[in-house]
Formats: C-alpha cells, structure tokens, sequence
C-alpha cells in the first residue's frame, strides 16, 4: 500500500500537472446511450493521474439528482431513448447536456436506422460537444473546463 | 430436421466444441460453428420445418443466448427450449425476461440500465433473500444497434468498419477475426509479416485491456491507490498504442487483405521500452495488492465457477482459464504469429475473484513477453497471399482478452450478405449471472468487475 501510494506521489510530481485556479465545481452523471464503450473508457481516464479531473472540482456522480451536467455518449438507441429522459428530467436546474463523442455529436453514427434515434440532440438540447472518436482524456477535460467557465 | 440433434451430439462426442448459432434470414437456415481441437472451425446448415427447429440447449448450455436470439430477430423456433425467453427484444414486459422466484422471504433488487458510475447500460434483475442472491436475470440489449444487419448492406472491405465499432476494448480482435474470415472465404492467406502485424495489435489491445482490468478490480472493492496506479498504467499502455499506430484504440488497424501499419526502428525501440517499464511498474503494483491482506480478504472465494460449470456454460477466456479451464485460441491460430504459444493458468486456478485477477496479472505479463520478441524488428506493410480454395462463407475465432470470438461471413460475390459476431463477452455473460448466485449483493459489482466483459460488443 505504501509503495503504491509513493509511486502515486511520484508520478504526481513527475507530471508536474498545474495547479487549478478556479474556485468552482461541476457534478457529472455519464449516461451510455449505445457506444462502442470507447468514451466511456476514455472518461474513466479522464479521472486517472494524468488528467486528474477532480483537481477542477469536476467529479462523476451517481444519481443526475446530484449533478449540473448530463454527458451523453453513443448515438441514442431506441431502447436508450426512455431511460435517458427519465434521466434528464430527474436532474434539477439550471442543468446543460452535453454530447460526449462522435456518435453523440451525430457526425458519424452506424447503425440500423430502425434501432437508432439519432445523435443526443434528436432527443435532448445540447449546451457542448465534444467531437472525436473517442475523445482523448485530456480533450474531455479541456472541454468540461471551458464549460464550468462559460456558466 | 432429422439427424441435426445427432450430428451435434456427435461432433460433441468427437471433440469439437460449440462456437454458436445463427440464423442466416428470416425462419432460417440455421448455422452452427463447431470448433475443433486444432483450431479447424466447421459451419453446420440446419434447415427449419415450418420454421422450428429442435433445440440443443439440453446438449449444449452455452447455446441458450443464441437460441434466444435467432428467435428474437428472425423468428425461429426452438422446440425443447422452455420457456423461451426474449433476449434481444425490449418490446415486451420485462416479466418475459425474469425467471419467477417464489416464497414469503424473496425480494426483487433492479439495477439500471443507468449504473451509478461510468459503465455501459444495461438491467441486472437481483432475485434476494436478505443480501444473499438467489438468482440473477440480466436484461441487456439496451445499446443492440443492429450492427450486423447494417453492415450486410456493405461490400467486404467496407463491412470492417461496422465490426470494429462494435467494441472499442474488442476493436482489434472483432477488426481480426472480421478479416480472417473474410479472407478465408476469398482464399488468402496472411503473409508472416501480416500475420505478425496482427499479432502485435491483439497484444497491444490484451495489455491495456489487462491493466485495465486489474484497475477495475480494485476500484470494485475500494482500493483507490491500487485503481488509481493501474488507471495510470492504462493510460500510459494507450498513449504507446496511440504512438505506434495514431489511435489509441487502435481504430482503423486492421484492414481486409492487408496492412498499412509500419513501424521504423525508432518506433521499435520506444515500444519495447515502454513496454519494459510497463511490466515493472505493473509487477511493483501487483506485489503491493497481493500483500495487502483486508484487499486480498475480498476476492477470496467470492464468485466461484467450477471448471465443471465453466466448460458447462461454455465460459471462455481468463474467466475459464481462472477455472482451470486451460483453453485459449492463441495456441490453435496458424493465420497468426503465436508459434509454440501455451496457455498459462494460474496455480491456483479455483474460479473465484481471485483467481481471475491472477489470472489477468499472468496473462499481461505473458503478452509482454510476445511483445518483446514480436517487435525485434522493424515492421513493414503486408497484404495477404492467394493459397487456398474460395467459399460462399467462412468463419474464423480470436482469442480476445474476454476469450473466444467467432466472427462468421457469407458472401456473395464482393457483397457481404450475412455477418455474426460472437464474442467473448457474449460468450460469458450468463456466466457472470451464474456466478453470482448464493453471493451478497454487495459482492456483486466486484464479481462483475472480476468478469469485466463489454455490452458493446454483446448487444451489438
């Protein structure tokens, strides 16, 4: 336990990540709406040393009755619609969507036509989109931040 | 059909192993992939009378999500099979999906499709009785996109992109077995370069993957130091896959017929470096959690399958290989480069958490050992060989880091006409619900995590 608590120190001070001189905060529930599960991989890096998202105050919450933001991933699928609006409407105001991916953002979504909605905004109004396929750690994080100061 | 119960019972006798089922349109045929002892795979047609067919899920427990699922999307009928439940349709009641536990005591638990942190959606129907689970219903499906049946519209070259977007964790095993079919059926064959190109995208993919695992794990019974050093880990095993081949998934790597990765001296010498101190550090990890006694306290005899019940249930992968189940396609793939490749099964080998995390542990350090000997040279672009007859459909199977995947193509021409994908999480989902039986619920997120099996890939 100790050693792996100094590696952890270790390589916190080898990375040499800057200190955050915000004073706020942003709460996160990630609803899967049908990825390929890359996003989701990617976002749990976003917490891990290198990107250290929690030094921003930025956390991923269980419920979306604990959160400012709803990050959706995948292109929604007919199975995903219900639950994702049950999702957003527990949340409490003001709350912001945000489309976390390609297949979110709807720039390129496979698929039966039959089985799918659309990207998050054929079912939720989205506040930001972060492209890529899948967005690497360090561009979810940049792209949380510019959403904490936009707010 | 007559004789198609049989023939299965027969192929079973002899030695070949169930692989799955599909079914090719509407009320049928039906095909059956048997995989044999040396890696040879056999594609069975069965034709339905009136649209039923005898079942094998008294022969074969593994067959059940299959038979389930050539129902659900091409409505085929399974006589023997009762009750039948749905397993890819969500329009009806979800009773349809539960199995009924009777009694005074007995209580229900739901969970999802929405988890509470960051993992795929999909319905776990608990069955209790105070903590303890009697009984597990999975409902998932929840992300099905009709993978399959949108890419049978596509040419065989463009299909590829539809099976390595069913699963970022599996996107170069599906991308492998995809083109390896593919290519069978056309009648090539990998030169050894692509054959080692390919290899090393499987591994790259097993070592992340791995680290991955091991990080999950510990976050399931709260180890943040442990969780956090492998997530570290994983990051940096990305980072390299993102350097050698511009994607961290290694997205766009495997193509049908050829392969465009190179990798120069520089490139070489970077890989094994980094992969050297990969293995260090993940060893330094791993001696840390296996001292730590209140951590070791929870994997042990937490979520056990019996090798008995995993060759049963048809589990493949880590997941039987942590049952001592000693099986793993790497050392039946001649269109890949794992000459002399042996299984390794962990000494303790009892099926339960821990073993399958040893099992992990084992098995990293292994596909670094590949690794370093893979990348002792520089590595150049390849394309496959003309060697072998042409076929209307073929199959092929990929050692995943969840186990076995089957990926079947039938042709027409240059256009693809059906396409299956059985992967190793499909494989093993029931496995998991098995598993869990006679736990406490709270156990259940770490059986699950010792598992770590995708929904992408599953529900396609």
């Amino acid at each position: 336990m100790l050693t792996l608590l100094k590696d952890l120190r270790r390589l916190r001070r080898d990375l040499a990540l800057p200190r955050p001189d915000r004073g706020r905060s942003l709460a996160v529930r990630h609803v899967d709406c049908g990825s390929c599960n890359g996003c989701e991989h990617e976002l749990i890096l976003a917490s891990s040393p290198y990107a250290d998202l929690q030094r921003f105050g930025i956390g991923i919450v269980a419920s979306p009755r604990h959160a400012d933001v709803l990050l959706v991933t995948g292109p929604v699928t007919t199975r995903m619609r219900s639950p994702l609006l049950t999702a957003y409407a527990a949340m409490p105001e003001p709350r912001r969507v945000v489309a976390l991916g390609d297949c979110a953002v709807g720039t390129d979504i496979l698929g039966s036509p039959d089985e799918i909605v659309g990207p998050a905004d054929a079912v939720l109004p989205v506040d930001l989109r972060i492209a890529g396929c899948p967005p690497t750690p360090d561009t979810i994080a940049a792209a949380l931040l510019e959403l904490i100061d936009r707010r | 059909m007559n004789g198609y119960r049989e023939l299965i019972a027969e192929a079973l006798e002899s030695g070949w192993s169930f692989a799955g089922l599909y079914s090719v349109g509407p009320s049928g045929p039906v095909r059956v992939a048997l995989a044999g002892g040396t890696g040879d795979i056999r594609l069975e047609t069965v034709e339905p009378a009136g649209g039923a067919l005898q079942s094998i899920v008294d022969l074969v427990p593994a067959a059940d999500w299959d038979e389930r699922e050539a129902h659900d999307l091409y409505g085929v009928r399974f006589e023997g099979h009762e009750p039948l439940r749905p397993l890819v349709r969500h329009d009806l009641d979800p009773a349809a999906w539960t199995v009924p536990v009777l009694g005074r005591d007995p209580y229900q638990v739901a969970v999802g499709p929405i988890h509470a942190g960051v993992i795929e959606s999909g319905h776990f129907r608990f069955h209790l009785v105070g903590e303890k689970i009697l009984h597990l219903d999975a409902r998932l499906f929840y992300k099905h996109r009709g993978l399959e049946r949108a890419a049978e519209r596509s040419t065989l070259t463009d299909a590829a992109r539809f099976l390595a977007r069913a699963c970022a964790a599996c996107a170069v095993t599906n991308g492998v077995a995809y083109a390896q079919a593919v290519e069978e059926s056309l009648g090539l064959r990998p030169s050894p370069e692509l054959a080692r190109a390919r290899t090393i995208l499987l591994e790259l993919e097993r070592v992340w993957s791995h680290l991955n695992d091991l990080s999950a794990v510990c976050a399931g019974t709260g180890l943040a130091a442990g969780a956090q050093r492998f997530a570290g880990l994983t990051e940096r095993a990305r980072r390299l896959n993102g350097r050698l081949t511009g994607h961290r998934f290694l997205f766009g790597a495997v193509a049908v017929g050829r392969s465009d990765l190179r990798l120069d001296a520089e490139a070489i010498s970077f890989a094994r470096e980094e992969l050297a101190g990969l293995r260090a550090e993940s060893l330094s990890g791993w001696r840390e959690l296996v001292f730590n006694r209140s951590f070791d306290d929870r994997l042990v005899d937490v979520g056990i399958v019996r090798a008995k019940d995993a060759r049963r249930l048809g589990a493949t992968g880590p997941a039987a290989r942590a049952a001592g189940v000693a099986v793993d396609v790497r050392a039946t793939s001649p269109r890949l480069a794992y000459d002399g490749f042996a299984p390794v099964t962990s000494t303790r080998a009892s099926g339960d958490v821990k073993s399958r995390l040893e099992q992990r542990q084992l098995e990293l350090v292994q596909s670094v050992d590949l690794l370093e000997s893979l990348l002792s040279r520089p590595l150049d672009a390849s394309t496959a060989e003309t060697g072998g007859a042409e076929s209307a459909m073929a199959a092929s199977r990929v050692e995943s880091p969840r186990g076995a995947t089957l990926c079947a193509v039938e042709r027409d021409g240059d256009r693809l006409t059906r396409v299956h994908l059985r992967t190793g999480s499909y494989a093993n989902w029931p496995v998991v619900a098995f598993a869990a039986v006679g736990n406490m619920l709270p156990d259940f997120p770490l059986i699950n995590k010792s598992f770590e099996l995708c929904y992408a890939c599953a529900d396609r």
